[in-house]
């Protein structure tokens, strides 16, 4: 019963999002455009909100996914990577090279500015002889993040207005104006990635119980956990692609998904950390549409407000817990 | 006193560098020219006057005020990586100020950088409450966490009312990057008035804010009333950062950077402590800015971009330590 929750949940929020907006179609009308491929419902579906929804539950799971990988290698419902400053990377290679005038491929650009972010993250939060904690990590993220909005924020001066207006959407994360390359570009990514990630998750397992155990089962702990943080980095990195460092989806998608399906094993608990990251996306983006009648918000907006304050709730939570 | 010649020996310092640096190179005989006659016909002293001089007052408003903000802070916090800009108070000092100044179209007008005061207020409680800064036994990470949460949250809010009004978007990328460079636009005189006001408060408050440190109750012992001190300690770093955002826009780091500093060359007087940190956060300011002047010419870096690229490497580094031992 329980496990039906968030695919039920996702599809709703999907026809909501495909049914609400300034064009508003009922349900026959979409049904009708479906299967004829005329009609107001096939112009909603084929051009208007079909691809920007279908980007919508890729990115967000991609970043679910993400965050749901972060927080099981290092044990720490605060790891994720838009915490940690990864996502941020990514947006601001991505400005950068807009910015340069350069054209390499826009998911090539997040890749590398999100593991860029994360080599930098765990080598300056490296100490000899030590085993790093993950608040260390947290901590040193949010330091490489404050770099990155500085950057960012010298990018968006530096730049004529047009663009600059342009770029402040991206890095607030927005799914406007996405098409259908967008969405097969981020569900292409995604798909490789969980595959990744499913051969990974013995190790996966075995490390969060214990890393001393991980080595006794004959695994190499710490080319595992590289492995996989790499696969988490380019997650996100792939949804930054196509809808920007939208924040705190990836921080919520897990510890919502894993309340609401139920989950206990680590397969259940990841694919109900992406399920609940497209959920979000989804109703998030929904949201900052419809707020404003006649204003498109960006969903980067949303996701800021509500998030925010679930990040607070969090921690007094671990505070109670003494885990702070 | 002795104690305050090293500091005063920096600001010296900075205070040349910041009216030499600039795309301009003006002969040294024409800064006594200026003052003595002053001429409007000639260029060298209309630069002095108009872009320099009002960079330096609002530079050393602005930094004076940071560097008590940022004293205070992690006095009362006990909290090494606190700061206004870290914290979120900045950010609710902007939103207020910006939100008012989108309304009423004039973000810079004295009545207008007055609501950078509710905003101040609202986050400085709000965050300390959340991140249960005020008792001083929140850990830094969470106290770090809880100031970029509310920074997040205010910076969708910001972004969603400049994004409905995209003409906004053009005073307001660069008021949010904080500088130096319109200074001369802003109120300064009532600013530097808010900035005395704030850390006269701290000032006064300082005996009692030690006492505080050495445990509730042996400082309840010692006549102190902790609600009132940690209200007084609000009331200052609400004063102080208001007025250095009314300056400069908000200028992240500058109130992390110092205090360490300031802690080395004024030994364990709280008092001393704020007194060198208004002395350093002015000539770290200045410093910031002249340096954003001369990097990219005849572009320039702004003075809140430079100290976020200098406060950064230095928050990574104190955030190793965190964990370490070190704190605690």
């Amino acid at each position: 019963m329980r496990a039906a929750v968030l695919p039920l949940a996702l599809v709703l929020a999907i026809l909501a999002s495909l049914m609400i907006g300034q064009l508003p179609v009922g349900p026959m009308a979409l049904l009708h455009g479906a299967l004829t491929g005329d009609g107001t419902g096939a112009l909603v579906l084929k051009v208007i909100r079909g691809p920007r929804v279908m980007t919508a539950v890729g990115a967000g799971a991609a970043l679910g996914l993400s965050g749901a990988l972060f927080q099981t290698l290092f044990r720490n419902p605060l790891a994720a990577p838009d915490i940690m400053g990864f996502t941020s990377g990514s947006g601001l290679a991505i400005v950068v090279a807009v910015a340069a005038g350069l054209t390499l491929p826009v998911p090539l650009v997040a890749a590398a500015g999100g593991l860029v972010a994360a080599v930098l993250v765990a080598l300056l939060a490296w100490r000899p002889g030590h085993s790093t904690p993950p608040l260390t990590l947290v901590l040193v993220g949010l330091g490489i993040g404050f770099a990155t909005s500085a950057l960012s924020s010298f990018a968006l001066t530096s730049l004529p207005l047009n663009e600059a207006a342009e770029a402040q959407r991206w890095l607030t994360g927005s799914l406007n104006a996405r098409a259908w390359d967008h969405a097969a570009q981020v569900w292409l990514a995604l798909a490789m990635l969980a595959v990744l990630a499913l051969s990974q998750l013995r190790p996966l397992e075995a490390l969060e119980l214990d890393s001393d155990l991980a080595t006794g089962l004959g695994i190499r702990a710490d080319r595992a956990r590289w492995a996989i943080a790499a696969i988490a980095v380019l997650l996100a990195a792939a949804a930054v692609a196509v809808a920007g460092p939208v924040p705190f989806v990836a921080l919520m998608a897990a510890p919502v998904g894993i309340r609401l399906a139920r989950a206990r094993d680590l397969k259940g608990r990841l694919m109900s950390g992406a399920m609940a990251g497209a959920l979000i996306l989804t109703l998030a983006d929904l949201a900052a549409q419809a707020a404003l009648p006649g204003v498109a918000l960006p969903v980067g907006v949303a996701t800021g407000l509500f998030g925010a304050p679930y990040l607070l709730w969090r921690l007094s939570r671990e505070m109670k817990k003494g885990g702070l | 006193m002795t104690r305050l010649l090293p500091a005063l020996l920096v600001l010296f310092l900075a205070v040349a560098a910041s009216l030499v640096a600039g795309a301009r190179a003006l002969p040294l005989v024409e800064y006594a020219r200026a003052f003595a006659a002053y001429d409007l016909a000639n260029p060298a002293h209309i630069t002095l006057m108009q872009i320099r001089i009002p960079r330096l007052l609002g530079g050393l408003v602005a930094g004076a005020a940071l560097g008590i903000a940022g004293t205070v802070m992690q006095t009362i916090t006990r909290n090494p990586l606190a700061d206004p800009g870290i914290l979120g108070i900045n950010a609710g000092a902007a939103f207020t100020l910006l939100l008012g100044g989108l309304l009423l179209g004039q973000p810079d007008a004295a009545t207008v950088t007055l609501l950078a005061l509710p905003g101040a207020a609202l986050a400085s409680a709000l965050v300390f409450m959340l991140g249960g800064g005020m008792r001083g036994d929140a850990g830094p990470v969470r106290l770090t966490l809880a100031g970029a949460a509310l920074n997040a949250m205010l910076l969708s809010l910001v972004s969603a009312i400049v994004l409905l009004r995209q003409e906004s978007l053009d005073v307001f990328r660069f008021w949010v990057a904080g500088s130096l460079a319109e200074a001369g636009a802003r109120p300064i005189l009532f600013m530097a008035l808010l900035a005395a006001g704030g850390g006269l408060v701290a000032l006064a408050a300082a005996p009692r804010i030690e006492a505080l440190l050495l445990g509730e109750a042996l400082s309840r012992g010692l006549g102190t009333r902790p609600g009132w001190v940690q209200a007084a300690a609000l009331v200052a770093v609400t004063l102080t950062t208001s007025a250095a955002v009314g300056v400069a826009g908000p200028i992240a780091f500058l109130g992390l950077i110092v205090p360490p500093i300031a802690r080395r060359f004024a030994g364990s007087s709280l008092r001393m402590q704020l007194l060198v940190s208004a002395l350093l956060g002015a000539a770290l300011l200045l410093m910031a800015d002249a340096l954003g002047r001369v990097v990219i010419p005849p572009s320039e870096v702004r003075a809140g971009i430079m100290t976020a690229l200098i406060g950064a490497p230095v928050f990574i580094w104190l955030a190793r330590r965190v964990r370490s031992g070190a704190f605690g």
